[in-house]
């Protein structure tokens, strides 16, 4: 009886073991009743969880790999269209583009005046000179481009007697002379009938000058060759 | 043989006292782990009846018998292949075997006793 005793000892210490471990199990499967979801269907439920977990993992860092991108290219395409403002911007200063807006037109034509004896029939001619005054107090009066017969006046333009034309931007031109200019019209017309102005010697000799105010004044383009061979920018002035 | 009897209530009474529950994802371990201590149970007790009881065989035996059920499951799991089904066979086959010969055993001390 006694050695029979010694192996019950035994058996009792893994029945309270199995004891435990039932109702552990016993609790964990109505656990799992209660949350309505069959056990067998169980596994494929976690794994389903867990391949879903795994895949949300990756697209978390798809997003933010695709966010990082989306912000490069706002950010590109940020610089891209400040450079295209300054950009046109910097063609509209340099008198690249052509412009409109409010100005005047200014027209000269040589004088129908025959010359008198003993005088100079150049004096009732328009000459280089001429233009270049009425360009000069045009822009002293702020206008932001001027054209003369359609030649935009920018950073290389000259205004010069060729024979019985003017240069302009190396074109040759004759009268009549159109001048376009944009900017304040009153300042613009003002400044040209300045007393004992431009237009009044002008007219002294004949020359028939006509300044029409506009509210679209059409100035075009600079369309000639922009070759800078011995101008390099300037380091300092260069960054842009 | 009340211990082993009184051994599962005091088990059942201890885990209901306290608020035991195990994780989801365990519960096919503690499963395989109840099937070997029921195997455990069973075969202590049918070597004992015989009196050929032996107690490092018998606890060597469950702790074995009981890592092993589990490393067998978890290699399915990582497998694909319901390996733990192997496990649950093979126990119940044992228990069977076990309480067979268990009763046999009994109803033949029963029945001598009643005979003679």
């Amino acid at each position: 009886m006694k050695r029979a005793r010694a192996f019950e000892l035994y058996v009792a210490g893994v029945c309270v073991i199995l004891g435990i471990l039932l109702v552990g199990q016993v609790r964990t499967q109505e656990y799992i009743g209660k949350s309505q979801i069959p056990s067998r269907r169980l596994e494929d439920l976690s794994d389903m969880l867990r391949r879903s977990d795994a895949e949300r993992l990756i697209l978390e860092k798809e997003v933010e790999v695709l966010r990082e991108q989306v912000s490069k290219v706002v950010e590109g395409e940020k610089a891209a269209e400040t450079v295209r403002v300054e950009l046109a911007r910097t063609r509209m200063v340099a008198g690249l583009a052509a412009v409109e807006g409010p100005g005047v037109i200014v027209t000269l034509n040589d004088s129908k005046r025959q010359a008198g004896p003993g005088e100079s029939p150049e004096l009732f001619l328009v000459h280089d000179n001429d233009i270049l005054q009425v360009v000069n107090e045009l822009f002293a009066a702020g206008a932001e481009a001027v054209s003369v017969n359609g030649q935009r006046m920018v950073a290389t333009s000259e205004i010069r007697c060729s024979g019985p034309v003017i240069s302009v931007n190396n074109v040759r031109i004759g009268p009549p002379y159109e001048i376009h200019a944009i900017g304040n019209i009153d300042a613009l017309d003002s400044a040209l009938h300045m007393r004992d102005g431009i237009l009044d010697t002008l007219r002294a000799w004949g020359i028939e000058a006509k300044v029409q105010k506009s509210a679209a004044v059409h100035v075009p383009g600079y369309k000639g060759g922009l070759y800078f061979q011995y101008a390099k920018p300037a380091l300092e002035g260069a960054q842009k | 043989m009340m211990l082993p009897a009184i051994g599962l209530v005091v088990g059942i009474i201890i885990a209901l006292l306290t608020p035991l529950r195990f994780p989801i994802e365990y519960s096919q371990y503690i499963a395989i782990g109840i099937l070997a201590a029921l195997d455990c149970v069973f075969g202590g007790i049918r070597a004992g009846l015989q009196g050929t009881f032996d107690k490092t065989v018998f606890i060597s035996g469950f702790l074995v018998n009981t890592a092993l059920a589990t490393v067998l499951t978890m290699v399915g799991d990582k497998l694909g292949v319901d390996l733990v089904l192997g496990a649950t066979v093979a126990f119940s086959i044992r228990i069977f075997t076990n309480v067979g010969i268990i009763r046999r055993y009994i109803l033949d001390k029963w029945f001598r006793k009643t005979l003679k």
